[in-house]
């Protein structure tokens, strides 16, 4: 497929910097969802149902190295895509307001992230993926198991901010260049 | 008759390869390690209980505390004092029938374990020390473990205690697992720590800092660096930059950040004073700044009070120097501002002697 000739306007990249810092908002999440998960070097096991459907961050580094320009977006897109729609529902969920209000003003970064990425993948001229069907009916779980998928959607969520910060870096060294 | 001369041959021969073999298991010395402060028995050979023999450390006679209970040696609450080669004798001929090394130490403790990535996103290190020493050899066995698999893990060769792993994915939201098991002949003590790939990233200093002074700029300093030569991949994971200045005989620092940059104007620096200046770096998203750079010391360019003639055109060397230690005290340039004035006044006092006798 023929690459646009047309270059992303160096606003659309700078965008890509990030302001959203995960950090504070990390610790009060975990104050919300209470011992053990607030405690130092707790990682309980990953759920299934978050390792099927939500895309992790984590990739080999020569692999990384060698994505091409539309791989790169494409994986940033599928991933925030469903990231959205994860913290979207831990927000539904949530009964604290402070954490619910957060998690929404949360979710209005990453939609305006989301918007961002799709809007510089049109420019370049990459097809957007199609939009993925709504999660299926999943089991009804128990609070514990709700706590830790919400636990691991933060945490993936963290991973995937601080590597697409990495992967704009790169995306913009490779346009530019 | 041949026959019961080749067999009497092969029965000597044999009695004195036993004898030898005998002999020569009494000249090996087997070590035995024992616990500090507590008592120990020592064992001669395999002599049966009313055996009587007699003991020499180091070749001389037993001073400590000691009993004798047939072919055993018992010390009571032993310290390093008693470490050294005991041989037993058996009596009343004396022949030797055993040599024991004996070591007195202690059990392990816990050591203490820190990891830490220098050489992201390539690898990190860990290293690890006993706060207590244990006066006998310890070893270390070293277990690393991310997502239920175990890494493998390799001995640095330049550092003693230390060991190095390759990262088997970057941007990972498993933690890893790293345990150091302290073991030596006493018992076995062991810690674990547990970290995210992003909290241990700490790069080396950036290097190769060095001020210079701008002419005719009486305020200004251009600092530039390079970042640290350990950092393998500088154009993928940028480092972003902290500078702090200050002259020398204030205690307050100036602190700039800067990204994407590795030099820096200083345009507030106080005219004619000596400044010191560092940076430190850290990569753009995750971890800890690194340790401050070594120190470079630099004065601005300072207007030259007296009139140059042609033929007195000096060169102003510029002035920096590198330091190991952030002294404040040390005058160590190679021609100090007055030095210079020093040189132009001896070359013009003739010229002010003269006139101060004619207006004597």
């Amino acid at each position: 497929m023929q690459r646009s000739r047309v270059r992303p306007h160096p606003a659309a990249l700078c965008c890509m910097s990030f302001p959203l810092s995960l950090t504070p908002f990390m610790s009060s999440a975990l104050t919300y969802l209470g011992p053990p998960f607030n405690e130092k070097d707790f990682s309980p096991p990953r759920p299934n149902s978050t390792a099927l459907s939500l895309p992790s961050a984590a990739t080999r580094l020569e692999l990384w190295h060698g994505l091409e320009n539309q791989a790169r977006l494409a994986q940033n897109q599928k991933a925030y895509s469903v990231l959205l729609a994860a913290v979207r529902e831990l927000a539904r969920s949530t009964l604290c307001p402070a954490l619910k209000t957060s998690l929404l003003h949360f979710c209005t970064g990453l939609d305006g992230l989301l918007g961002s990425i799709s809007a510089l993948m049109t420019t370049l001229g990459y097809a957007l993926p199609p939009p993925s069907a709504n999660m299926e009916m999943r089991p009804t779980m128990n609070d514990f198991a709700k706590k830790v998928e919400g636990f691991w959607i933060l945490r993936e969520l963290q991973s995937w901010l601080w590597r697409s910060a990495k992967d704009f870096n790169r995306l913009k060294k490779r346009l530019r260049g | 008759m041949a026959n019961l001369v080749t067999s009497l041959c092969c029965v000597v021969l044999a009695a004195v390869v036993v004898a030898y073999a005998q002999r020569r298991s009494q000249l090996v010395a087997r070590n035995q390690y024992e616990r500090m402060g507590s008592d120990v028995t020592m064992q001669c050979g395999s002599l049966d209980n009313d055996a009587s023999v007699s003991w020499k450390v180091n070749g001389t006679d037993v001073k400590a505390q000691h009993r004798l209970e047939g072919p055993r040696l018992v010390l009571n609450e032993v310290d390093l004092g008693h470490n050294g080669l005991y041989s037993c004798f058996q009596n009343p001929h004396g022949e030797r029938r055993d040599t024991i090394y004996l070591h007195i130490g202690i059990p392990p403790r816990d050591p203490t374990v820190t990891c830490r990535s220098n050489t992201y996103p390539k690898g990190f290190y860990c290293s690890w020390h006993q706060l207590h020493p244990t006066y006998i050899p310890t070893t270390f066995e070293v277990d690393v473990q991310h997502n239920q698999r175990s890494l493998e893990v390799q001995k640095d060769p330049d550092h003693k205690n230390r060991c190095r792993v390759r990262f088997p994915e970057v941007f990972s939201s498993y933690p890893y697992k790293v345990n150091v098991t302290a073991v030596n002949a006493l018992g076995k003590a062991s810690t674990t720590i547990s970290f995210e790939e992003s909290s241990i990233v700490k790069p080396d200093p950036p290097e190769r800092v060095t001020a210079t002074p701008i002419r005719f700029n009486a305020r200004r300093l251009e600092v530039s660096w390079q970042s640290p030569a350990t950092w393998p991949d500088i154009d993928n994971f940028p480092l972003k930059y902290f500078l702090r200045y200050r002259p020398l005989i204030r205690e307050q620092w100036q602190h700039v950040e800067l990204s994407d940059s590795t030099s820096h104007t200083i345009t507030d620096a106080y005219a004619g004073k000596e400044y010191i200046i560092q940076v430190a770096a850290k990569d753009t998203e995750i971890g800890t700044w690194s340790d401050w750079s070594v120190a470079v010391h630099a004065t601005p360019w300072i207007e030259d009070p007296l009139p140059i003639t042609s033929t007195t055109e000096v060169d102003f060397p510029t002035e920096t120097k590198t330091s190991p230690i952030p002294s404040s005290n040390a005058p160590q340039k190679a021609e100090p501002p007055v030095g210079r004035a020093a040189r132009l006044l001896t070359f013009f006092s003739p010229l002010l002697l003269g006139m101060l006798l004619l207006f004597m």
